[in-house]
């Protein structure tokens, strides 16, 4: 305990409380303590609340399969596994994706879903285009709109060749739209 | 700006009389700095309460989630490894501060009349707070918490006749499991917040309605009173941020300890407790047999209630703490036995690891080479290469420690491990490292 006997003490109704200066710079210490926490805390907590809204999903390549197994000239399904993540949970799925070898060697992967409103469609031999069950678009070969309602070609998705293994990164797509618009 | 607009609102709310009542309460004697730890604490359950907050925005208390999620918090959100920080020093700091501040009221005998209902509702106050910690322990359900919470339930069984009762309703059950979980993370984030905060608010309408105690002067009407604000504010808001800025720096230094999921099956695992339980943790060892339930309720519950009854038990008017030798001595007692017990827990924990300081060199090679690409030890590192948070049981064997360090295709045949340039003496390091790494910590 200490009693400080200061000259700007100035008693009123008993009372020894700072005044002009002193008072003053008591406030302002208070305001800046009050700031110094207010910042210390506030910027960590929204920092931490707004984090997730910025960070894009990382995309990984994926090994699909080998390049030479792939028939030329003849759309392939290739099935996969492929690890998704949602916030804390990490979940393996299966996905699917279309692969078409041209006889030069060059490979394009499309997506599985379709264009229009995000059906799986398959590959018909006999007619040889892409057929939707769902609502009976079809493309070609090279993803082309032949018929029906689809409003843009087939996503393709980035591939390439990595000693004789085919990787594709696997996304998804916004259906319905002319644009391709990943999600 | 600002005066204009309380102006505004005094004009309609008439604020001047609050802003009165608030910041020209009357201090006797004078503001003082040993009068802060009061605010300190209520500051720091603010902490607590919004940090607690926003953890709860990322974490699952479900225990397939609960462990996970926290390791998101640590490294996938912007800062929230200090998030997670400040609420854990906040809680050491929180226990920290409520010792200071009955500290003081003790020394002050600032619980003697009129003031008895204020330490009475304190004193529950303190207990709430133990039960917070307690509750909030189990939350990141890794092995530490599983077990320690296990061994705290498991204490309360011990009381007779109704200590299975109590038990299993800690529980939700026979044993702990998801129901223990959830209803922990409840109690720790709904029921508690909602009862501390009626508790505080009659903590500070006594502390209102019979005013601080001030100095243990004899003549207490020869003492000048100074107002609340602004020199008393000033003293509390300073120590305030001292306290932050501590806290930060203890989050931002010192990383979390998160050791493995929780692995109900793995009864090998010694947990400690948080080192404000560590003196009754040690207590419980050098009682055993028919003594025990002694030490696991009976002394516990004395103790409480003598906290609680103690301004009851101690009726001597006088303050000044010279004059008072046996309330002083038995305050002293009372502090010897726990800070000595605390004492002695710790000096064994720390006794252990310094053991070998070939473990030591084994860890610095480990992360000198960059051992943790690929591997994992207790959830840090690569999943590249096998897991090696068990190796020492798994693989116990020297000699195939040395001869894979050597060359790792020679008893893992297709391994892609490299060979890295190790002396001599970084291979038994780093093989004296590997078997120390065993599942009873």
């Amino acid at each position: 305990m200490s009693h400080h006997k200061l000259s700007d003490h100035q008693p009123e109704g008993g009372f020894s409380t700072p005044v002009g200066s002193r008072r003053t710079f008591f406030q302002w210490m208070t305001l800046a303590a009050a700031g110094v926490v207010g910042m210390g805390l506030a910027i960590p907590l929204l920092g931490s609340l707004i984090s997730p809204a910025f960070t894009r999903r990382r995309l990984a390549w994926v090994d699909v399969g080998a390049i030479d197994e792939l028939p030329a000239g003849r759309p392939t399904q290739l099935d996969h596994v492929t690890t998704t993540r949602d916030g804390w949970m990490e979940a393996k799925s299966r996905k699917a994706v279309w692969a078409v070898k041209d006889p030069q060697g060059e490979v394009t992967v499309f997506s599985p879903i379709c264009t229009h409103l995000g059906c799986g469609y398959r590959w018909d031999d006999a007619a040889n285009k892409f057929l939707c069950p769902c609502h009976g678009s079809s493309f070609g070969i090279n993803g082309q709109v032949l018929g029906g309602p689809a409003p843009r070609p087939l996503d393709r998705l980035p591939a390439k060749v990595e000693s004789g293994r085919l990787l594709v990164m696997y996304k998804d797509f916004k259906s319905g739209l002319a644009e391709s618009i990943e999600l | 700006m600002a005066s204009r607009l309380y102006d505004w609102l005094d004009s309609r709310l008439n604020l001047k009389p609050v802003q009165r009542t608030l910041l020209d309460e009357p201090i006797p004697g004078g503001a003082s700095w040993i009068y802060v730890f009061g605010s300190v604490t209520l500051f720091l359950f603010v902490l607590q309460a919004a940090t607690g907050m926003f953890l709860a925005i990322y974490y699952a208390p479900t225990p397939d989630h609960a462990y996970d999620s926290i390791r998101f918090i640590e490294t996938e959100i912007t800062f929230g490894w200090l998030v997670r920080g400040l609420h854990h020093w906040g809680a050491s700091a929180m226990v920290v501060a409520i010792g200071l501040h009955m500290l003081q009221t003790f020394l002050y005998g600032a619980y003697k009349s009129p003031r008895e209902a204020m330490w009475m509702v304190g004193v529950v106050l303190f207990l709430l707070v133990m039960t917070f910690a307690f509750t909030g322990y189990l939350l990141p359900w890794d092995q530490t918490a599983y077990w320690a919470t296990q061994i705290g339930i498991n204490m309360v069984g011990t009381i007779p006749l109704v200590g299975d009762f109590f038990s299993r309703v800690l529980r939700g059950g026979e044993v702990l499991g998801a129901l223990t979980l959830s209803r922990f993370f409840a109690i720790h984030v709904l029921f508690l917040p909602a009862i501390i905060i009626g508790g505080i608010a009659l903590h500070l309408f006594v502390l209102r309605r019979v005013g601080p105690a001030g100095p243990w002067a004899d003549d207490r009407a020869s003492l000048s009173s100074e107002t609340f604000a602004p020199r008393q504010v000033y003293m509390d808001a300073v120590v305030i941020a001292a306290v932050f800025l501590l806290v930060a720096m203890l989050a931002f230094s010192i990383p979390l300890p998160l050791t493995d999921k929780a692995d109900p099956s793995d009864t090998s695992f010694v947990p400690v407790p948080e080192w404000y339980f560590l003196f009754y943790y040690e207590l419980l060892k050098y009682v055993h047999g028919p003594l025990e339930p002694l030490a696991t309720w009976v002394l516990p519950l004395c103790v409480i209630l003598i906290m609680l009854f103690w301004p009851f038990i101690d009726r001597n008017p006088i303050r000044n703490p010279i004059r008072r030798p046996v309330a002083l001595g038995s305050g002293l007692l009372f502090l010897l036995v726990v800070f000595g017990l605390l004492g002695i827990s710790i000096k064994q924990l720390y006794a252990v690891p310094r053991a070998d300081p070939a473990v030591a060199r084994g860890k610095a090679a480990y992360a000198q080479f960059g051992c943790v690409g690929c591997h994992r030890i207790h959830g840090e590192g690569g999943a590249v290469g096998p897991d090696l948070s068990t190796i020492g049981d798994t693989r116990p064997d020297r000699a195939w420690h040395l001869k894979h360090f050597r060359d790792p295709q020679s008893v893992t045949p297709g391994s892609f491990m490299p060979k890295f340039p190790l002396t001599d003496q970084q291979l038994n390091d780093l093989t004296t490292y590997m078997l120390s790494l065993k599942r009873a910590s």
